[in-house]
């Protein structure tokens, strides 16, 4: 690939390509991600609308927030159980509401630190509206040392 | 915050760029290009597996391999070690760190905070440069980014002992000695062959040129495996994150190998590796046109059963090139 067609501006995702230069010699070309430029916001679109058809499976009951997570974040079946620490049957059963009723609180927690979420947001969703977006955002805090008690804190942007 | 005087460059890749950073820090001058061509880092792998989310393929060999096979080619010595205790993984780096030694260590790409959140995805065989700490934070050299970055201290430790498949369980490794001269000659054609030998005649019907011919004869059944359409096409888009964003210097390795073999064929004067190195940079020009190629037909959801046909095609047409390539290079080295 010639230098000239790999330039990119695009500070967002950076990154470095081996290209042919002007001389014939190839060499490194610090640039920047084609498909971040060009397709990003159609990625966004696709994000949005899994987490609103998942959210209304959710409602319905007929997946469990287990699930919910699992497909945010394209993890694995095996790779989430083997980080969970159960086995992948276990998990299998985690994703239907049937068995997430059941799972205990230490579970549940489990479960929340792989996703890197406090504990409550695997029973709660806090949401704000789109319009308001600009002017507020939501942070986490963990108020205590206790891990199972989270403080939301929404502030002004 | 403590910094070691380190030099910060982005790199291609985050296991050669890391290992050439400390390589160069060491006093070697050694390109990052050279580093993978020599550890044999080009390959290719189809894997269908529980541990992803869908299908995937791999463009280079098994992490690790890159340091390992320099190691063993270059006569370089690594200190390396991971760690059953949390503790004593923190604490070695640490007082690494203290010694004014940069150590590489490997982490859950996930938790490298200065990336954008899009980006960020649980990959658990990233590796950094670790330069500097205090109280706070870490001071990071990351191939993937601009700077050099601040990673929160308990995110670090979160990334080197997280779970789950090939856990970083706190891996880290740094240079001990560099020989004072190295058979360069020698390493690149071992480099090589054991390259050219992976991509033709292993026996395994999912890697190399047969690794390719099962992803372009598994992708047409894809859309039998997606939830609907939109997940069609995030996983066809995402054959362009594979090939081009995911650290590879673009088409998959392809372009970062043309380059190893135009600087190898001047280091030992062999011109047939010359002619070699035009022909990848052309083979990566192709797979780049199936990066862009997926990526539009993924945008456009044009995804009926004759365009997956033509992307198939396309594939099966690398896998042809790739034969002949490897094999008249594997001839030449042997």
């Amino acid at each position: 690939m010639k230098e000239k067609e790999a330039q990119i501006n695009h500070d967002v995702h950076p990154l470095v390509l081996y290209v042919e230069k002007e001389d014939g010699t190839y060499g490194r070309l610090e640039t920047a991600s084609f498909l971040s430029k060009n397709y990003l916001d159609d990625y966004f679109d696709k994000v949005r609308k899994w987490d609103a058809e998942l959210k209304e499976k959710l409602d319905k009951g007929e997946i469990s927030p287990v699930y919910y997570y699992m497909i945010m974040l394209e993890m694995g079946e095996g790779d989430l159980a083997s980080r969970v620490g159960i086995s992948k049957w276990k998990l299998r059963r985690h994703l239907k509401m049937k068995a997430f009723e059941k799972m205990n609180l230490r579970m549940l927690r489990r479960y929340a630190d792989v996703f890197d979420i406090p504990v409550s947001n695997l029973l709660h969703f806090t949401v704000i509206k789109e319009k308001d977006q600009h002017k507020l955002k939501i942070t986490y805090q963990k108020a205590t040392s206790n891990p199972y008690i989270s403080v939301s804190k929404i502030e002004t942007v | 915050m403590k910094e070691i005087d380190f030099e910060h460059k982005m790199a291609a890749h985050c296991e050669s760029g890391t290992v050439t950073a400390l390589l160069n820090h060491g006093g070697l001058e050694i390109t990052e290009p050279m580093i993978f061509g020599i550890a044999s880092g080009i390959f290719f792998g189809y894997f269908e597996s529980s541990v992803f989310s869908f299908p995937m393929f791999i463009v280079r060999n098994k992490p690790g391999s890159i340091r390992k096979n320099i190691i063993k080619r270059l006569g370089v010595n690594f200190y390396t070690r991971s760690f059953r205790s949390q503790e004593k993984g923190i604490e070695e780096l640490d007082s690494l760190l203290a010694e004014g030694r940069p150590v590489a260590t490997q982490v859950d790409f996930y938790y490298m905070e200065y990336m954008p959140e899009y980006l960020r995805t649980h990959m658990n065989v990233h590796f950094i440069n670790v330069i500097g700490k205090n109280e706070k934070s870490y001071l990071i050299s990351d191939s993937y980014y601009k700077e050099k970055a601040e990673l929160r201290t308990e995110l670090l430790h979160k990334a080197r002992f997280v779970g789950g498949n090939m856990a970083p369980k706190g891996f880290l490794f740094y240079p001990v000695s560099i020989p004072e001269n190295i058979d360069f000659e020698k390493a690149i054609r071992k480099g090589i062959k054991k390259a050219a030998h992976d991509m033709i005649k292993l026996p395994v019907p999912f890697v190399g040129v047969k690794g390719i011919r099962k992803f372009a004869k598994k992708v047409t059944g894809w859309p039998d495996l997606a939830r609907d359409i939109d997940h069609l096409s995030h996983e066809i888009m995402k054959i362009n994150v594979f090939l081009e964003d995911q650290g590879t210097g673009g088409a998959g390795f392809r372009f970062l190998y043309a380059t190893f073999l135009q600087q190898a064929a001047q280091k030992i004067n062999d011109a047939q590796l010359e002619g070699m190195s035009k022909r990848m940079m052309a083979i990566g020009d192709d797979w780049r046109n199936i990066s862009y190629f997926a990526a539009r037909i993924g945008k456009n959801r044009d995804l009926g059963e004759s365009r997956l046909d033509e992307l198939s095609q396309m594939i099966y047409m690398m896998a042809d090139k790739e034969q002949e390539f490897f094999t008249e290079l594997y001839k030449m080295v042997k």
